[in-house]
């Protein structure tokens, strides 16, 4: 078998064409393509394949973490904007209302205010009022008062000295203007 | 006779110039040459360039892998993208062609592709030796894919694999000649794994071999052309190993998947 092996490689390529029909070299190729293959499947198997399989899990499993993430934060920020927006609502509500109430209270204010002032006025217009009714009443009463003195004066003199008709009408008259222009002037 | 002398003095030189000449032998590159001859109890297991061609393809194919996943991340660098993409390549294939149950055969599809992809492009290597163009290695894996086909399928489905040679939805009357045509084309299916890739590896190198032999002997003038072929051709070869190793791994896939289904 070996030498048949040397006369194949000596040159037996030029009688028998092609050099692989050569069947003295087929025994050894058999063997050793078997032996390779298994070789390499097993160094494969046992080195290369888990390697792979695993770092191809680990980014699959990675890439479905992040993916999640970025779900759940879609969903926060859904949440949050939501969540702000309704807040911003019920501020501008807020906002409203409290002008809408400062607005109602310095009317309200302003209403008192007025209501006062007007019942001050009032007042002192009825204080006034009752002041110059006194004055009157005192006024009257002094012209009253005047007159009871003027008549018990005329009384005096008619009796301490007699007077004409003409006279006394004239002094009565006189005194009537007195006393009429008197509170005036008071 | 003076005549007859010069004729024959013509004839000598004109034969020692032919001697002289280079020799065209594109079909070198497939001679195997025993370099150590090994035979334990008369069986040959010689190291021959053959074989040793086997093994660096085994220590290139191990190593660019090794090397590829040498410290894995979660982002790959370039070779670990590339160990990651012919991973995914070959599963792609089992899944599309076989289904999940291809996953327990990923290692031996696996390592197949990348055995017979890494025996075609060593191959292009000036002065290496192409593993796949020997008759006898693409035949051996043929016939052990063929073999284990049949155990699959009679294992699966015992004594019912056999009806894997009736067509369904056959009339009765063409049965007699339906099976014979299908007995012979499943036992045919050895022979074109193996034959196909084996003539294409071949007439690949041979080509090239000629074109490098113009090359080599023509004027400077004219062997620009062979050389420009050369350099086409050897990106040709390239393309051609990888879609003749992708052509016997995506075949062993539908031999497989016919053993676990059948048709």
């Amino acid at each position: 078998m070996i030498a048949s092996a040397h006369a194949s490689a000596g040159g037996a390529a030029a009688s028998s064409g092609l050099p692989q029909f050569e069947p003295s070299v087929f025994g050894s190729q058999i063997f050793w393509t078997v032996v390779s293959f298994f070789l390499l499947m097993m160094l494969l198997k046992k080195y290369v394949l888990p390697a792979i399989i695993n770092i191809l899990d680990s980014r699959a499993s990675r890439i479905s973490d992040d993916l999640q993430k970025a779900e759940q934060a879609r969903k926060e920020g859904e949440r949050l904007l939501t969540n702000y927006q309704g807040q911003l609502v019920a501020a501008r509500q807020v906002a409203a209302q409290t002008l809408e109430e400062a607005r109602q209270e310095s009317a309200r204010q302003r209403d008192q205010a007025l209501e006062e002032l007007n019942k001050e006025l009032a007042k002192k217009k009825n204080a006034a009022l009752i002041e110059i009714e006194q004055a009157k009443q005192k006024a009257m009463e002094e012209v009253r008062g005047a007159a009871v003195e003027l008549s018990m004066l005329v009384a005096e003199k008619l009796i301490v000295q007699s007077i004409g008709q003409d006279n006394a009408r004239r002094m009565v008259d006189e005194a009537v203007k007195q006393l009429g222009e008197s509170p005036r002037l008071h | 006779m003076d005549f007859a002398l010069i004729a024959a003095a013509h004839a000598q030189t004109a034969q020692q110039a032919a001697n002289a000449a280079p020799k065209m032998d594109p079909l070198h590159h497939f001679q195997v040459v025993n370099y150590i001859n090994i035979a334990p109890l008369g069986f040959d297991i010689s190291i021959s360039n053959s074989v040793l061609w086997m093994w660096i393809v085994v220590a290139v194919v191990f190593g660019l892998f090794r090397y590829a996943l040498r410290n894995p991340s979660l982002v790959p660098g370039r070779m670990q993208s590339v160990a990651e993409a012919g991973y995914l390549f070959v599963d792609n294939m089992i899944n599309e062609i076989i289904g999940h149950e291809g996953k327990k055969f990923f290692p031996i599809v696996f390592t197949l592709f990348f055995f017979v992809l890494f025996c075609n492009w060593t191959g292009l290597i000036p002065g290496s030796f192409t593993v796949t163009s020997q008759l006898i290695v693409t035949g051996t894996l043929a016939l052990a894919i063929f073999v284990f086909c049949i155990f699959l399928g009679a294992y699966h489905h015992g004594w019912k694999f056999l009806g894997f040679f009736v067509p369904h939805g056959l009339p009765p009357a063409l049965l007699p000649l339906m099976v014979p045509i299908e007995i012979i084309s499943f036992l045919a299916r050895p022979v074109s794994l193996s034959v196909r890739l084996f003539a294409n590896m071949t007439a690949g190198h041979t080509v090239l071999g000629v074109l490098f032999f113009f090359t080599a002997t023509m004027a400077w003038f004219g062997a620009w052309l062979p050389f420009g072929f050369t350099v086409v051709f050897t990106g040709m070869e390239i393309f051609i190993g990888f879609i003749q190793a992708y052509i016997f791994t995506i075949l062993t896939c539908v031999y497989i998947n016919d053993s676990l289904h059948m048709h």
